[in-house]
């Protein structure tokens, strides 16, 4: 087993009494004490102040009228106050919200569950069936995250259209492109499962083959609950995603009756700087929203599912 | 909080299930049983609810008759979308693009030639306005027609003459009137200048009377106004660094020198942006600027006071053009050429209608770009869209009634000999975007004018160049 | 081949099938088409014209191409670092035990979830010359007086002053530190990967590092950062793909400008595609950043046997 430099380390300073010997230190010992947690906590109110503001910006704006908010210099503070902004967003009849919203949750989930999946199978492949070749497939994997989207793009048009002629389903005019490719798994998440399945030792697996068990079986019976937590981050990660996804939908999609929300705020820019934005920032306040709410409800399953979990 | 969480959660899984089972759904539009024309267009906002309006005209009336309904749907980057679309196999049946796009789409095949169609429609060069029916052409055929036109002209704020007519009279120029030679556009922009003394004893530009990068959409066209050609037909040259050219970028360089390129930037900074009331002309920032007869329409939109400067609107009416003008704040004029021998020369965009190619309807697609080239009909959507007309007749009614109280100007700068349009050069949009760069490098002062134009002179003749030997292999290719 | 050997190998590729079937399907072909399309004259509607190495030999003499990488580098090599450090920063405060953690660990992911038309306006109204926030800001006596050191100290070593007010992104000088700067308030994603790493490191660790005596900085440069280094190396690896696609934001804020100083890249590569129409040159472009990650990542898995240190093998 390959003891991170680091274990040694640590371990030559405290000599040979093993780790989970070694007494826990008394939680509020006068070193750890207070000055350096105060320093913590000013140095993240101070940040998230500055993290923060935008977005307090973000919600004067959304209540302004559009002529404040092109004011020079801008204030602060909305005068009048025009919560009619999010009702003239909500029943714009040309961006249709409930619409866009439907379109949008159509890709989000279906993405989601192609995602997680999908990437969870591959990723064990990767991770724990040492087979020829492996290595390689790997490096192949990694080399397709850094493919940039413009170059597949129009092949990939192509490709649907092919599709579309071929097999009774119609691709192009349809959402199915923007959630289709998620059910053969992306790279990035193979990838970040990946690191996780490699750190779930191997005498676990090694102990159910012993058992008789597939590796299909391993992969569902001991991974796959192992991983509910990493499995979590990847389902948020691609809902986050294709949440906010706007450049497939731009190709993608041509019909406005297919827009999905990232789409739709688009309809408040204009070409010649003729942007509504108080209405921009009341429906982009609107569309992230949800994602702030799960996120913020989520985020410490998210977090320590990115964490390594199981056994240490 | 658990609790909460699991409210929160359940609340959010609801709206999510209820959108998805019965999310809004589009009804099977008005336009049963019709054939459905898809129109995409780069407008929104003011101008997009205005070419609506002819589009239900058009639902009415000539498309009951011959059962075509034409759906409009407004997009940004609508060239690049109807690109796309058409490469796809899905284009729309009609596009509103840029002027720009002609020579481009034509030479890659990716608009329908409208030559045929045209000539049925009795749509022919002697209807419209010459500048705009050679932007349309491209290598002897027809590509696209027009929607609405435009001319470039010199916009000028009245009160801020008046308000230094001191100023102005010491510099020997009258406030009653335009500048009418190059020369004297610039001493009246000196003139209109003004500071604020900041405590560190350092000026800032409080009011430009003038500055060639505001807006700066016509830049790349400046050499217009010094006799510049920016292409030879002929040779298949481009002429960017025509001594011409040279001059027109030392003109523009010098505004930068006079007032400090770093306080201009720091001025600019401060402008609102063009579609609002904090637009530096609006507001009075600037006092004269290179724009075309829409500012008329937005500043009726957005800060209709300046349309309403003596008298209320309704006075308006019945009275002759002239006496009309006197009620707004600002003028239009003739941009002043350098060369005082060069009369009413301007840079004439204007939007498009063309047919990508695929589409599924293209006569019925005709059927609705002809009827936006009828002459009442151009003559309302130009009218709505405060513009010029684009056709050779023009009714006295659209002059006399006009919302812009200066389409004499519009019309006579478009009928012009020296009227210009976009040059038919297959790789345009690339010329224009580096012509923009060259600019920037100028007034900028990172490069002298005549290095700036002979670097993009030279990177863009080579591009034109390979751009025509790979057509030639091309043909050589397809004829085998 | 051994029996088990080949039993693992089909095992594998078993698991690997949904990966390969859509990577054939979705980037392989696409890949070698535009592999091929970066020899020939192709405007997405035309079929294309095979014109051999043409692409790449225009590519070479093209000055806005070698402007455009070099934007790019420069940008990465401010933004990759920065981004990393700030974001390792971020993820070890947000990971000491304090009220209200998760409400701070909210709030400095928030960035990453506006939609970049809204992210971009907001910092162009922050960074504007005359009225942004932070110009405002540095008016202020504390930063007036720290730009009168600075100036100072410039003086002495003969450089030139630092000019206010800063214009961010109209002066081509500042405009890519601008955009860099900017780059750092989305570091959410980073910062939410650093914290799981940190989570993972044994508490019993500090406690016996601690017990050794170790400072704070000690105990970061000794446990945390080789404890952490597979998640140094995974940022550091999307952080090179990141960065050097950069797109959307500088599209949308500045279009390449002052005079191409913020000209990326990807912004030439899409303008080349989608406003020039000349997929062919895109598609070389395309090629040559893909080789380029590959080669910045190539050096990354190579340094990383010298410092990325695995739990497990």
């Amino acid at each position: 087993m390959a003891t991170a430099q680091a274990e040694k380390r640590a371990e030559r300073g405290g000599g040979a009494v093993p780790r989970s010997v070694v007494p826990r230190p008394a939680r509020r010992t006068p070193r750890r004490a207070h000055p350096e947690r105060w320093v913590t906590v000013l140095a993240l109110l101070l940040i998230s102040v500055g993290f923060v503001l935008p977005f307090v910006w973000m919600l004067s704006t959304s209540l302004k009228t559009l002529d404040r908010t092109m004011e020079m210099p801008p204030r602060f503070l909305p005068d009048p106050v025009v919560p009619q902004n999010y009702l003239t967003v909500l029943q714009n009849p040309k961006l249709n919200f409930p619409l866009l919203t439907r379109n949008t949750l159509i890709v989000a989930v279906l993405s989601v569950v192609g995602t997680t999946l999908s990437s969870a199978i591959v990723a064990y492949g990767f991770a724990k069936i040492r087979f020829r070749g492996n290595g390689t497939l790997f490096g192949v994997l990694l080399a397709t995250m850094m493919i940039p989207f413009p170059v597949i793009m129009v092949p990939l048009f192509g490709i649907f259209r092919w599709l579309g002629e071929h097999t009774p389903v119609p691709f192009l005019g349809t959402l199915t492109p923007l959630w289709l490719p998620a059910f053969f798994g992306s790279a990035f998440n193979i990838f970040l499962l990946r690191q996780f399945f490699l750190t779930i030792p191997a005498e676990l697996s090694e102990a159910a083959q012993v058992d008789g068990c597939s590796d299909w079986g391993i992969f569902r019976r001991i991974v796959l609950p192992l991983a509910r937590p990493a499995l979590a981050v990847v389902a948020l990660f691609t809902f986050m995603g294709s949440w906010n996804d706007f450049m497939g939908p731009l190709v993608f999609v041509q019909d406005p009756s297919q827009y999905t929300l990232a789409l739709g705020l688009q309809t408040f820019q204009s070409q010649h700087g003729g942007t509504e934005w108080n209405l921009l920032m009341a429906a982009s306040l609107l569309v992230i929203l949800p994602v702030i709410v799960l996120f913020f409800m989520a985020q410490k399953t998210f977090i320590q599912g990115i964490a390594t979990t199981g056994l240490k | 909080m658990r609790i909460v969480r699991a409210l929160v959660l359940a609340a959010l899984a609801a709206v999510a299930g209820y959108l998805l089972l019965f999310g809004g759904r589009t009804g099977a539009g008005p336009g049963r049983g019709r054939v459905v024309v898809r129109y995409w267009e780069k407008w929104t906002g003011k101008e997009a609810e205005q070419m609506m309006q002819i589009v239900d005209d058009f639902n009415n009336t000539v498309g009951k008759e011959k059962g075509i309904y034409v759906q409009y749907l407004s997009m940004s980057n609508v060239n690049q979308k109807t690109l796309v679309a058409t490469a796809a196999g899905v284009p729309p049946d009609v596009a509103g693009l840029w002027d720009t796009q002609v020579a481009q789409f034509a030479a890659i095949d990716a608009v329908e030639p409208l030559d045929d169609l045209a000539a049925r429609h009795g749509i022919t060069a002697d209807y419209y306005k010459p500048v705009y029916w050679e932007g349309c052409r491209y290598d002897g055929r027809l590509w696209a027609l027009v929607s609405t036109p435009a001319a470039v002209a010199l916009h000028y704020n009245k009160r801020l003459f008046l308000e230094r007519a001191k100023e102005l009279r010491a510099a020997g120029l009258d406030p009653d009137r335009p500048p009418r030679t190059l020369d004297e556009l610039d001493r009246y922009a000196t003139a209109l200048d003004t500071f604020t003394e900041l405590p560190g004893g350092k000026k800032q530009i409080a009011r430009s009377g003038y500055l060639p990068m505001e807006p700066g959409w016509y830049l790349a066209y400046t050499g217009y106004w010094f006799g510049a050609d920016l292409y030879d037909e002929k040779t298949g040259r481009l002429k960017l660094d025509d001594p011409k050219m040279v001059r027109a970028f030392e003109w523009v360089k010098n505004y930068s020198v006079r007032l400090g390129k770093d306080s201009m930037t720091e001025f600019r900074s401060g402008f609102g942006q063009f579609a609002s009331s904090q637009n530096p002309f609006l507001v009075g920032t600037v006092a004269m600027e290179q724009q075309g007869p829409w500012m008329a329409n937005y500043i009726e939109n957005l800060k209709p006071s300046m349309n309403r400067w003596r008298f209320p609107k309704e006075k308006e009416k019945g009275l002759p053009l002239a006496s009309r003008q006197a009620n707004y704040e600002w003028g239009a004029a003739p941009f002043p050429a350098a060369d005082p021998a060069l009369g009413d020369v301007t840079v004439a965009p204007f939007d498009t209608l063309m047919i990508p190619k695929g589409a599924r309807h293209k006569e019925e697609a005709f059927e609705f770009i002809a009827y936006v080239n009828r002459q009442d009909v151009s003559e309302k959507l130009n009218a709505l869209h405060c513009k010029n007309s684009p056709l050779r007749k023009v009714s006295d009614a659209f002059l006399r009634s006009h919302p812009n109280p200066y389409i004499a100007v519009f019309e006579r700068l478009a009928t012009s000999p020296n009227a210009r349009g976009v040059p038919p050069v297959p790789i345009w949009p690339e010329v224009a975007d580096e012509l923009g760069v060259a600019a920037q490098r100028v007034y900028l002062l990172e490069a002298e004018p005549a290095q700036a134009l002979a670097d993009a002179q030279k990177r863009l003749q080579e591009k034109l160049d390979e751009f025509r030997k790979r057509q030639r292999i091309r043909a050589g290719g397809e004829r085998e | 081949m051994t029996r088990a050997e080949r039993y693992r190998l089909a095992n594998g590729l078993a698991f690997l099938s949904p990966w390969l079937v859509g990577f054939v399907v979705f980037l392989l072909v696409p890949v070698v088409l535009s592999f091929y399309y970066s020899f020939c004259d192709y405007s997405l509607l035309q079929a294309p014209a095979f014109i051999g190495g043409g692409n790449y030999r225009e590519l070479a003499a093209d000055p806005v191409f070698w402007k455009s990488l070099t934007n790019t580098l420069v940008y990465a090599a401010m933004a990759l670092p920065a981004g990393l450090l700030v974001s390792l920063g971020l993820a070890l405060l947000l990971n000491q035990r304090v009220p209200g953690q998760s409400v701070y660990r909210t709030i400095i992911f928030l960035p990453s979830l506006v939609p970049t038309v809204a992210s971009a306006m907001l910092w162009l109204w922050l960074f504007n010359a005359k009225l942004g926030l932070i110009n405002t800001l540095l008016e202020t006596a504390p930063f007036r007086a720290a730009i009168g050191g600075l100036n100072g100290l410039l003086g002495l070593l003969r450089l030139p002053p630092l000019q206010t007010p800063i214009g961010w992104l109209t002066d081509p000088t500042w405009a890519l530190p601008a955009l860099a700067l900017m780059s750092l308030w989305g570091v959410g994603h980073t910062v939410v990967i650093y914290l799981a790493g940190l989570q993972d490191v044994p508490r019993e660790l500090y406690e016996s590092a601690e017990l050794d005596g170790a400072g704070a900085w000690r105990r970061l440069r000794n446990v945390t950062i080789p404890m952490i280094s597979p998640v140094i190396f995974f940022n550091l690896i999307m952080a090179i793909i990141g960065t050097l696609q950069v797109f959307a934001v500088p599209y949308i804020m500045t279009g390449g400008g002052p005079a191409r100083a913020t000209y990326f890249f990807t912004m030439y590569l899409y303008d080349n595609a989608f406003t020039y129409l000349k997929m062919g040159y895109a598609s070389a472009m395309a090629w040559i950043q893909l080789l380029l990650v590959l080669a910045l990542t190539a050096v990354a898995f190579w340094s990383s046997k010298r410092w990325v240190h695995y739990q497990s093998k």
